[in-house]
């Protein structure tokens, strides 16, 4: 990986995508032992938006930098969630035999400001008609959620603010982490509102940096190594038809809840394929833009009760050292948002936990990780790594 | 009343209010989305679509039709800075509420609401109106708006 920053910081200054890509992806292959030439495959994680719009990585210029060998290069494009979409095509290559070696990237160098999803004044992109006719700020999808959260089950905004201090507790051991510093409550609730109930600190912001995994087939993992982290299983969905938030102006009303049905469609296959359930998971680094996030998935996935986390949260239980630890990485909170790298970055967190190498923030005894990410337009993934 | 206002007022006169994007919605009868429903499986869709989404759906059976009238507030959010372009707004920038309604003909439709955000609630009845987003060149720029009953 490459730690986290901001264009014209101490962190990554002015160095271009393909610069933070290259220190990411040489750390990947040194840490397993594996040579440039040995790659047969790279899966990369593109960041293009619906209408067009869309900057950074394009996995030619890694593979043209890092020499050309004249491998097949996959790029995809899901939004935020290419990360977890370019893992599970990597995934997919190697469990199905046709590679033995691939090297998945994602990273950033993100524009300034609120991500402006549509570039073209197009009216059949739905991205622009609800820019120009309503003016829904990205942050207004999560403060929406946020608002009906608040409704059904009494959440404070200062038991959301809580998940922020949580998060950025665990930031404190994470050289990799943008911010490292922790915060308190009351830092929080005096954050300005970016959207009402959403403030500042509970919101990821856009950050630079990269990350990169070596997926091997468990011959060739044995060459490299005598405790492999095993990929259990992998797998990608997108949003359903009654899901609850439309995904352009409007959808019809659901018969019944249907919060975030891409993320719990990638969960749920993710858990029935591997046979893993959610009392197996050891640990979760889920896709917190904000700390809404770390309150609703868990329930929606079968982790805790419906209800429940609120009360998790607030007994510590969502902690490294809990009995449900959440994003023990320090999560989008901590890092930023550099939308192509995160899906790999959360490989990356998984791996150093059930390896034991975490730090301050190792979850204890760390067996089994669940990585999940989501993405504009209606795209999810959802990862187990086992040790 | 500044020059700013009374070209704002005149703007909200009818003959100099136009829609953000055309062909979207009407208030020549009241205000009205264009959108269409599935005769088959009685799915609503706005903007309109060439045919039916439902998956579940045996036979697309695409109408035009018009959505308006009352809702309910299912959730809302507040556009505390202002949104990149393509959004447009008066400035100074005024935060506003962004409502996501349940019409009671059963489409789920998001939009800006007309009121202040102190006063909004989860819940709260609405009803569908078209406002001006924005003025420009002497124009009142209008899109769909909710407005609390």
């Amino acid at each position: 990986m490459h730690r986290f920053g901001k264009t014209g910081d101490a962190i990554v200054g002015e160095k271009s995508v393909t610069e933070l890509c290259r220190h990411a992806v040489d750390m990947a292959m040194k840490d397993a032992g594996v040579s440039w030439k040995q790659v047969q495959a790279v899966s990369a994680a593109s960041s293009r938006f619906s209408g067009g719009k869309g900057w950074g990585l394009n996995g030619n210029d890694i593979v043209e930098d890092l020499g050309c060998t004249g491998i097949p290069v996959y790029n995809l494009s899901a939004g935020c969630a290419a990360g977890g979409n370019a893992f599970n095509i990597g995934y997919s290559l190697v469990a199905g035999g046709i590679h033995d070696v691939v090297l998945v990237v994602g990273g950033e160098v993100m524009p300034k400001g609120m991500i402006q999803t549509s570039g073209v004044e197009d009216a059949n992109d739905p991205e622009y008609l609800r820019q120009r006719c309503v003016g829904m700020p990205g942050p207004a999808f999560w403060a929406t959620l946020a608002r009906r959260r608040m409704f059904d089950f009494g959440t404070t905004e200062e038991q959301m603010a809580k998940v922020t201090v949580k998060a950025r507790k665990c930031s404190e051991s994470n050289p990799f982490a943008r911010f490292q510093k922790a915060v308190s409550l009351d830092e929080v609730l005096a954050s300005p509102y970016v959207s009402n109930p959403l403030r500042l600190f509970e919101i990821c912001p856009v950050s630079n940096g990269a990350a990169a995994a070596v997926i091997c087939s468990k011959e060739m993992a044995r060459r490299f190594t005598s405790k492999p982290i095993t990929v259990a299983t992998s797998a990608v969905a997108t949003i359903g038809f009654d899901d609850a938030l439309p995904r352009s102006l409007a959808g019809p009303v659901p018969s019944g809840p249907s919060f975030h049905t891409e993320a719990k469609s990638a969960v749920m296959k993710a858990f029935e394929r591997s046979g893993i359930g959610p009392r197996d998971i050891s640990f979760t680094e889920l896709q917190d833009n904000t700390c809404y996030y770390e309150l609703a998935f868990p329930e929606e996935w079968g982790l805790c009760e419906p209800g429940e986390a609120e009360r998790l949260l607030e007994a510590g239980e969502t902690a490294p050292t809990g009995r449900m630890p959440i994003n023990p990485s320090g999560g989008f909170v901590s890092f930023g948002e550099a939308t192509t790298a995160m899906g790999v970055f959360q490989i990356a967190e998984l791996t150093w936990q059930l390896r034991g190498q975490a730090g301050g923030r190792q979850v204890p005894d760390a067996k089994v990780g669940l990585a999940q990410t989501n993405g504009l337009g209606g795209n999810a993934t959802a990862a187990i790594l086992k040790r | 009343m500044t020059e700013r206002d009374t070209m704002n007022e005149l703007a909200n006169t009818a003959a100099l209010r136009e829609p953000c994007v055309p062909g979207l919605f009407s208030e020549e009868e009241g205000a009205r989305l264009h959108g269409a429903r599935c005769t088959c499986c009685n799915t609503p869709y706005f903007p309109r679509v060439a045919t039916c989404r439902n998956p579940a759906c045996e036979e697309s059976k695409i109408v035009p039709c018009t959505f308006g009238g009352e809702g309910r507030l299912w959730s809302y959010s507040v556009a505390d800075f202002p949104p990149p372009l393509p959004h447009r707004y008066d400035k100074p920038f005024v935060p506003y509420a962004i409502g996501v309604v349940d019409l009671d003909s059963g489409l789920r439709v998001v939009g800006q609401m007309v009121d202040p955000v102190e006063v909004m609630r989860v819940g709260a009845r609405v009803r569908l109106v078209i406002e001006p987003i924005h003025h420009e060149d002497g124009k009142a720029f209008t899109s769909w708006k909710f407005k609390l009953l």
